[in-house]
């Protein structure tokens, strides 16, 4: 019996006629002058052209841990006492020099392998902040300046001590409520075959399924650094908690790498050490583009229980800090 | 018997559209409309690491069961490929004026210069970044008032901006375009009218940093091509 052709689905067409039309009105926008598009469109394009590297390069590790990496290996460090395990899996996020947007795959990679929630989710906090990359372009945005031990040694303690407390609060979580489910599309599912098969199937479903939040995370960080002015946070410089709060609200919606983001936040020179630490702590952790990324891997509640952890503790500590350093 | 899985030719079409969007980048020089120098390594290197996953997951593309793409894939896909279209689409674009006004609350960008650097050489738009974001960089400014420079940028004007000044303007970005802040002089004695919002200028005057502001007392102002490099690299 002769197999019937399989035709296109008609969904198929309309992607693909949705990118012809984004394509052609982008050309046509561009004869004429609309400077909020531009601004939007350079700022998405070049939000994803650093991070996207990155996402990708996180796929990689992703994807050898996967196939290469035993699952027991990470089931002995579960048995672990998690007093031990937190602090653990936030030096070990020393040794991974990128951007928070690369350890996202690898931590949802590891709890898929077993390590605890706890201590996924405290290597996904902390590498981006305690990496020797960021310590160091802290250190150089802050050379010459009587803050700069303050803020390279706050922000490395800080980075851990707010990675660990949200570990914590994340240990509470069930194993299988951490992964959001049925989200995943068939291309991400196991596979079977040769290692190489396995590695590339991975690697492929990882990038894809990243990649679509860390999309729709940049085009809105892009929005907002388009329409909202920055000024409305500079009025607050030298209330007490608000200052804080607005640095951290600040971080969020600005959504900037965790390499570069000192540079910006020592020219907030009207704010404190301890805003500007709040701004430091807290983007690398929460941010637009993360927030999309976390809705998209993490189960229901994460983004929330995250967001109250890591505003709640970032904002005890710097307290201290402003009422010791100012 | 094997065939091409429809669903995998579909994901590694999508990872070779960023790696060309990369490629494109690299050859066309267009990287720094986006990146600093500190981090333009990442565009080959996304490239690289792109090529590798889309030819990868090609190589790997042949199956023994009928694998059509799925329905669901097709939003996720389209999703990560619209950039690459809109990438390509986009015709050589940067910052301006409008962004300016989003950015101006945060001018400059500290640690960037060395006290060594403030003192010796020849004094360009980052030794302004500095100076407008550090209160020590800017004594060190203070300490070369009256020295000749010449300077490129764009122009821009306030509403309260005097006929015959401009605000010469350029960005300075660490990593990326959205970690741009702004640097700029104030630039007196340009002749009225003659010099519109936006257009490209090189300035050569005496400078003088006056408070929280860097003046820049103008005996010529000629219009001139934008630079391939439109941004500063703060470090």
């Amino acid at each position: 019996m002769a197999t019937p052709a399989v035709r296109p689905r008609p969904s198929w067409w309309i992607y693909l006629g949705g990118l012809a039309g984004v394509a052609t009105m982008v050309r046509l926008l561009a004869d004429r002058d609309v400077p909020w598009l531009e601004n939007l469109l350079v700022v998405f394009g070049s939000l994803l052209v650093e991070a996207l590297p990155f996402v990708i390069l996180g796929a990689f590790v992703s994807a050898l841990i996967e196939v290469f990496v035993p699952a027991a290996a990470f089931a002995r460090i579960g048995r672990l006492p998690r007093g031990l395990q937190l602090p653990a899996a936030a030096a070990a996020g020393m040794a991974f020099p990128v951007c928070e947007c690369g350890s996202v795959p690898v931590a949802r990679r590891l709890a898929q392998k077993g390590l605890s929630p706890a201590a996924a989710i405290t290597f996904m906090l902390a590498a981006p902040i305690v990496n020797p990359v960021v310590i160091a372009s802290t250190f150089v945005a802050y050379r010459g300046r009587d803050t700069v031990a303050v803020m390279v040694l706050g922000r490395l303690a800080l980075g851990f001590l707010v990675a660990m407390a949200v570990g914590w609060v994340i240990g509470a979580m069930r194993p299988q409520d951490l992964l959001r489910h049925g989200a995943e599309p068939a291309e991400t599912a196991p596979e079977p075959g040769s290692r190489s098969e396995r590695f590339f199937g991975h690697l492929a479903g990882d990038v894809v399924f990243m990649g679509r939040f860390l999309v729709i995370g940049a085009a809105i960080a892009a929005a907002v650094q388009t329409f909202m002015p920055q000024s409305i946070v500079s009025g607050v410089a030298t209330m007490p908690v608000v200052s804080l709060l607005a640095m951290m609200a600040l971080a969020f919606v600005m959504s900037l790498c965790s390499e570069s983001d000192a540079f910006v936040a020592a020219s907030f020179v009207s704010f404190g050490p301890a805003a500007q630490l709040s701004f430091l702590v807290t983007g690398p952790m929460l941010d637009t583009k993360l927030a999309a990324l976390y809705l998209g891997t993490f189960g229901r509640g994460f983004l929330r229980t995250v967001a109250i952890a890591v505003v709640a503790v970032t904002l005890a500590a710097t307290l201290w800090i402003q009422v010791l350093f100012g | 018997m094997t065939r091409w899985s429809g669903q995998r030719l579909v994901v590694a079409a999508a990872l070779g559209a960023w790696a060309a969007a990369f490629w494109f980048l690299f050859a066309s020089g267009r990287t720094a409309l986006y990146l600093s120098t500190r981090t333009s390594w990442l565009v080959p290197v996304g490239a690289v690491l792109a090529t590798t996953a889309a030819l990868g997951r090609l190589a790997t593309a042949r199956v023994r069961a009928p694998e059509p793409p799925e329905a669901s894939l097709g939003l996720g896909v389209t999703l990560l490929v619209l950039p690459v279209v809109i990438l390509l689409a986009m015709p050589p674009t940067t910052l301006g004026s409008f962004a300016v006004s989003r950015r101006s609350s945060f001018g400059g960008v500290s640690g960037v210069v060395t006290p060594d650097d403030f003192e010796h050489g020849p004094l360009t738009m980052v030794h302004i970044a500095a100076a407008e974001g550090s209160a020590e960089d800017m004594a060190r400014l203070r300490a070369r008032a009256g020295e000749s420079v010449t300077f490129p940028g764009f122009v821009t004007r306030r509403p309260e901006t005097p006929a015959d000044e401009i605000l010469l303007t350029r960005f300075v970005i660490t990593c990326c375009v959205a970690d741009a802040t702004v640097a700029q002089v104030r630039v007196v004695g340009v002749p009225p009218g003659s010099i519109a919002d936006g257009a490209w200028v090189e300035v050569t005057g005496r400078l003088f940093p006056i408070g929280d502001e860097v003046l820049l007392v103008a005996s010529d102002v000629v219009e001139a091509q934008a630079p391939d490099s439109p941004y500063l690299t703060a470090y």
